[in-house]
């Protein structure tokens, strides 16, 4: 595609997405929703997708019990959740 | 920690990030006036649903704040914002796809064609909608190209590193893209710019 026809391809969908305008009450959504979090919820996504400690060494196969408790509990530090494994 | 909103335009994106990441939520709304339309523009254009715009903008935002100690203050803000409203938006065209859509047709279908009425039809243009039809017609994959190509000014390296694939696969998504585009409002193009009309034949 010529230079010309691509830049009639893009104005076309510009004009088309700046047609489109956000809610006038979203600022004030946003930060009622960020006002009202709950503090103690458990961030899944920062548990799951962005683990502080990556990998543990195991000495053996049987260590995968100890390693799993390890890895609750720094991240829930992490997080601020206090578990205990009994 | 307090911003002056009167000189909120001359802060940049890094101090604002770093007044977030201090606990402020005036930064987090200036930062939210500064990139919203940004974001929502995106998002609409890859899912086609205002309401699922306005619901993923605050979800990005949302996220921008809950994630704050995560984002590094002294790299551009845009490309992670592009990212997270790209990945939040391809989830929902694919959550809708599987579960939503069926139900959707069904309820139409009970509703009668509710698309036919004059009430719907007045809700957008006639040529604004084809414009959309064409770009919604277009693979998941292949729209995020486009969208972040020609509504977003980004370049095919910024694309591949936003996307993470291959500068070559941005390239092939975006020829794809286009010539589908071309095919579905190579007319309708002539329609709205008539002195541009002759480009497309």
């Amino acid at each position: 595609m010529d230079k010309k026809s691509d830049a009639l391809l893009r104005r076309l969908v510009k004009s088309w997405a700046n047609r489109q305008s956000p809610p006038d009450n979203g600022r004030a959504r946003l930060l009622y929703e960020v006002a009202h979090l709950p503090h103690n919820k458990i961030d899944l996504d920062l548990l799951l997708f962005r683990p502080q400690y990556k990998s543990y060494p195991t000495s053996s196969p049987s260590d995968w019990t100890q390693t799993l408790f390890t890895w609750i509990n720094e991240n829930s530090f992490q997080v601020g959740l206090k578990a205990r494994l009994i | 920690m307090s911003l002056d909103l009167e000189k909120a335009e001359a802060i940049s994106d890094s101090q604002l990030i770093f007044s977030m990441q201090a606990g402020s939520l005036e930064a987090l709304g200036v930062l939210y006036d500064r990139h919203r339309r940004m974001v929502f523009r995106t998002a609409i254009a890859i899912t086609g649903d205002s309401e699922a715009a306005a619901d993923l903008s605050q979800d990005v935002f949302l996220r921008l704040h809950r994630f704050a100690d995560h984002i590094d203050p002294l790299r551009p803000l845009e490309p992670w914002l592009y990212r997270m409203t790209t990945n939040l938006s391809y989830t929902w065209v694919e959550r809708r796809q599987r579960w939503l859509r069926p139900l959707e047709d069904v309820a139409d279908w009970l509703a009668g064609a509710r698309k036919d009425t004059p009430a719907y039809q007045a809700e957008m243009d006639d040529s604004w909608r084809q414009v959309q039809q064409a770009v919604l017609a277009l693979p998941l994959s292949h729209r995020g190209v486009v969208v972040l190509y020609y509504v977003n000014d980004l370049s095919l390296l910024e694309i591949s590193e936003i996307l993470d694939i291959p500068v070559g696969t941005v390239k092939s998504r975006l020829h794809y893209g286009r010539q589908a585009l071309k095919r579905r409002l190579g007319l309708l193009a002539g329609e709205i710019f008539p002195e541009l009309q002759y480009e497309f034949t």
